[in-house]
């Protein structure tokens, strides 16, 4: 479970819903690991949220994320604590520490799972981490082979955990792994955390908004980006784009939409001039109106749109723009 | 025979071509508007080592030859044909230098031409005739030690932009190649001519009068002036109007391409009716082999033939090379309809662009006669 | 201060067209065919890293890739951008490989490529996107790394303070060398190879290594040592949408009506 500065990122409870779900159909425990300072009152929230037992490696030099030192304890954990399945959120520190977990453990991890479930494979129940595929629509399923099974997930993708207020306990990680992990890592001083800053957003941030306008690379041939910030402002929505619009420069990082980028679910997803590769539309398929304009008629992205106009870009926008213009 | 292009060649077009498409394609329709000559883009050619790339080393340059100063040519007038229009008549004095001047004279001038800090203009044409370079007017007559030049040079490219350049001047009956500096007393840029294409690269008119020029600036061998710059036009010249052509038909058949796959009528992308088909086919046709045959004259130049075995063939690379560039073009813009004509889909300014290679490095006329005076012999 | 940098790169499938990449149902592997091969993008900022800091410090870039024999050509761009050598990892045990094989494969080739004092890695492929080998080699390396970094501010020598992008703000970390570090687009603009770096490229040298030529733990690479395992693909649910009829100016105004029956505008 992440938490920063003393707040539990929003990612834990998603985590926690499909923990639940996941529980159930295992008939296994759940559990969850803070790692920290004064987490007390976060752990009494898991519990909220069906925890029965809520791990805490508590230590004032823990406060700030550090690597190393994360690293190493939640490795030493895991492999105490022999658990059958561990999940992450794929955020910048949950990826890189699930990463290097991973490589310490010398176990499987998959990345940024759309899905997650339990299946029977060889005789023996599996979790199933199901990640885009690439285009038409298609997603691809992997286990890992090794214990416990570890599995990322994008922020936003999954529902927040329904209350289930359990009687937890907590658990306090031993005092003294704690002492030996900091002691060794003392020892190198390879790495150190100086600060987290969190900074205010110049503008609404994408998951806030309740319209989004996404342009994607088959605006190139037909003009440019400038139709879908045109529609964005008539609208009032915000604008984003794919990861090539975003390898070209069209848009920064903080814009684009996809498995790679932001998982968005706004009121109304409009996509302009992107085929619909996976890694795109898993980004959007939460949204509650999807409309989509592309002039391929085969396009994937005409598979999870509610609503489609096939034609010539450069034909099609100009008369949208008009259209939303005059409706607004 | 090896028929393929070198990896260096495929690396030197990889990077001309997303040079061209970050830096040029963003600014075309603007720097044709206001017409200045870019001197910060051919500073930053000279960074990327293409203003010298026909040039050895130890002058500044890359030394990668001909063939590398074609792609990168064509590759850069795929999207902005006025710069490749700058290589085409700036390389001319530039080259004359580089294989005709002394030892003291490259090291002056070709490390700052290289480096894109400095532009050099050559002058041959006068009202007589550019086809006619044996019947020009302008002399230079040695006094002491110095040659006073009189005269006047008309349709001479970059002139207005230039630091220098060299001139061809008849002394007696013979000609000479004259370098002169801008700013000597007596040598003046007098008009700018209004043309229809290459907005950015100036053509204008010299005059000479009484203008004292050192003795020492005499560039390669006296009386030999006319072989140099015929030479010169030749290897230089012709081929940067092949590479120009080249990539003004590309760059007018990759437009008329992606628009014919997104556009659509009666129901169907167009790229789909066999009129359309077949006008791309021409179109892909014929800047294969045009591109085949001018990389081959330019390949010949590296494996160092000289003039009188592969001067037709050269020939031959201009001539289709500004046909190409002329046939093309039209029909671009024929086949974008309404979006053609306008200025936002970049083929009008390529088909203005495309007009000028007539003239230029000799009329498709003059490679005729070049190329007949071959097969006739 | 001299500093011998490694970067590691990979080839991927050239963004532009992944429209036209497809999932083989049959084979279950990815079908490129056709499709050219370019620099993973935001690998390039991790060579400009790579060379800013060469031109501020001086040292040493070499470049690493795992991958099939064309990956050669990845290399041949990345020299002729400016890196002083590269090594190509080219064995057919080394593919198939999962993240945890990669960066142990890469690992092993690291640790045979001599004293190294900084791995700069891009921060995700753009096929892939798990962002995981570039820490996970950390890990191997027993070196610390940080990931998602937007700046880089050397201290003193062998120590640097690496500014990571969060989810809304930052993280400010002090590494001491040796480490890694993998950087985001946002960090610098790559220069574009130039023609003198073209020409200098054809005196480097690009070391291609097989299996023999790097101590390996055969269980450890490729299949056998990838621990997760790709199984058949699925289609994900549709919508049950329709596609507008018409004229576009038909097609659009019925769209537009379609949005607000279904509540997307108000």
């Amino acid at each position: 479970m992440e938490q920063r500065r003393g707040r539990l990122l929003p990612v834990c409870f998603e985590l926690l819903g499909k923990g639940q779900e996941l529980c159930q159909n295992l008939g296994a425990e759940l559990a969850a690991v803070l790692v920290g300072n004064e987490l007390g009152e976060l752990a009494s929230e898991l519990m909220d949220y069906g925890c029965q037992k809520v791990y805490l490696a508590e230590d004032p030099r823990l406060s700030l994320y550090q690597g190393d030192l994360y690293t190493d304890l939640l490795s030493q954990f895991i492999g105490e604590n022999k658990p059958e399945i561990v999940l992450w959120g794929a955020t910048t520190t949950g990826t890189e520490l699930s990463a290097r977990v991973a490589a310490r453990l010398n176990i499987g991890l998959t990345a940024h799972c759309i899905d997650l479930h339990i299946e029977d494979i060889d005789g023996e129940p599996r979790l199933v981490q199901v990640v885009p595929g690439w285009s038409g629509n298609l997603a691809v399923k992997i286990i890992s082979r090794t214990t416990p099974q570890m599995a990322t997930v994008k922020p936003g993708l999954m529902s927040k955990a329904p209350q289930m207020k359990v009687e937890g306990e907590i658990i306090l990680v031993a005092a003294d792994l704690i002492e030996s992990v900091i002691a060794s890592e003392a020892k190198q001083s390879r790495a150190e955390t100086i600060e987290v800053v969190e900074e205010e957003a110049e503008e609404m941030p994408l998951e806030k908004a309740e319209i989004v306008v996404s342009g994607g690379w088959g605006l190139n041939a037909a003009g440019g980006f400038a139709p879908v910030e045109e529609i964005a402002r008539i609208l009032g929505g915000a604008v984003a784009g794919t990861r090539p619009v975003f390898d070209k420069g069209w848009i920064p990082e903080s814009r684009m939409i996809g498995i790679s980028g932001k998982i968005v679910s706004p009121r109304l997803f409009i996509s302009l001039g992107a085929s619909g590769a996976t890694q795109y539309t898993t980004g959007f398929t939460g949204s509650q109106v999807i409309l989509a304009v592309d002039q391929n008629p085969n396009a994937a992205i005409f598979e999870i749109a509610d609503i489609g106009i096939v034609g010539n870009l450069q034909t099609v926008l100009p008369l949208l723009i008009k259209e939303l213009k005059g409706a607004a | 025979m090896d028929f393929n292009l070198t990896r260096q060649h495929e690396m030197l077009r990889d990077t001309v071509h997303q040079f061209a498409d970050s830096e040029l394609a963003p600014r075309a329709l603007e720097l044709d508007e206001k017409g200045d000559f870019p001197f910060d883009i051919v500073k930053k050619c000279g960074e990327m080592g293409l203003v010298g790339i026909m040039t050895p080393k130890e002058y500044g340059g890359t030394d990668m030859g001909h063939l590398a100063r074609m792609i990168a040519i064509e590759e850069i007038s795929r999207v902005y044909p006025p710069l490749g229009f700058f290589f085409q008549t700036g390389h001319l004095g530039h080259w004359s230098v580089q294989t005709y001047g002394t030892e003291e004279q490259k090291k002056k001038y070709l490390p700052s031409l290289c480096k894109g800090e400095k532009i050099m203009f050559d002058a041959i044409t006068e009202a007589s005739g550019g086809s006619d370079p044996a019947a020009a007017q302008t002399t230079a007559k040695l006094e002491g030690d110095e040659f006073v030049v009189n005269g006047r040079k008309v349709f001479i490219t970059l002139p207005g932009a230039a630091d220098f350049g060299c001139i061809l001047a008849r002394m007696d009956d013979k000609f000479s190649e004259i370098l002169v500096e801008k700013g000597t007393p007596g040598f003046e840029v007098v008009r700018r001519e209004k043309i229809a294409g290459f907005r950015t690269t100036p053509v204008n008119e010299l005059v000479f009068t009484n203008c004292h020029v050192p003795k020492s600036n005499l560039l390669g061998q006296e009386g030999r002036g006319l072989a140099i710059a015929l030479t010169t036009v030749a290897v230089i010249g012709r081929t940067g109007v092949a590479g120009i052509g080249l990539g003004i038909a590309r760059g007018c058949y990759e437009a008329a391409l992606n628009f014919a796959k997104e556009r659509k009528l009666y129901g169907k992308s167009i790229s789909e009716l066999q009129a359309i088909q077949f006008a791309l086919v021409d179109m892909n046709v014929e800047i294969e082999a045009t591109r085949w045959l001018s990389y081959y004259a330019a390949w010949q130049i590296d494996q160092g033939k000289g003039l009188r075995e592969i001067g037709a063939d050269i020939a031959r690379a201009k001539l289709l090379g500004c046909d190409l560039a002329n046939r093309v073009a039209p029909e671009a813009v024929q086949l974008m309809g309404g979006y053609g004509v306008t200025a936002e889909y970049h083929v009008t300014r390529r088909l203005n662009d495309a007009l000028q290679l007539f003239p230029a490095a000799g009329t498709q006329e003059i490679m005729k006669l070049t190329i007949g005076r071959s097969i006739l012999a | 201060m001299a500093l011998n940098i490694i970067v590691c790169i990979k080839q991927v499938p050239d963004p532009e067209h992944y429209s036209k990449v497809t999932l083989d149902p049959v084979t279950k592997t990815i079908r490129r065919e056709g499709i050219p091969a370019v620099i993973n993008p935001v690998d390039k900022n991790a060579l400009e890293e790579g060379f800013s800091i060469r031109d501020s410090y001086s040292g040493k870039i070499a470049v690493l890739t795992m991958g099939p024999p064309q990956a050669r050509r990845a290399l041949e761009e990345a020299l002729a951008m400016g890196a002083d050598e590269a090594v190509l990892l080219c064995d057919r045990a080394f593919a198939e490989a999962d993240t945890l094989a990669t960066a142990y494969s890469l690992a092993c080739a690291v640790r045979t490529m001599g004293h190294f004092d900084l791995i700069l890695c891009g921060n995700e492929t753009a096929d892939s996107g798990t962002s995981q080998v570039g820490p996970q080699l950390a890990q191997f390396l027993g070196i610390s790394c940080v990931s998602n970094v937007k700046e880089i501010t050397f201290e003193e020598e062998m120590s640097l303070v690496a500014k990571q992008s969060l989810e809304g703000g930052y993280m400010k970390v002090r590494l001491r060398l040796p480490a890694l570090i993998t950087v985001r687009k946002e960090i610098n603009k790559p220069r574009l190879a130039t023609a003198f770096g073209i020409i200098e490229a054809a005196e480097k040298e690009i070391k291609e290594w097989c299996c023999k030529d790097v101590e390996v733990d055969s269980n450890c690479i490729g299949s056998a040592g990838s621990p997760t395992k790709v199984l058949e693909p699925i289609e994900l649910p549709r919508r049950k949408g329709e596609i507008m009829t018409g004229s576009p100016e038909e097609a659009v105004k019925k769209a537009i009506e379609k949005v607000r029956e279904l509540g997307g505008l108000t």
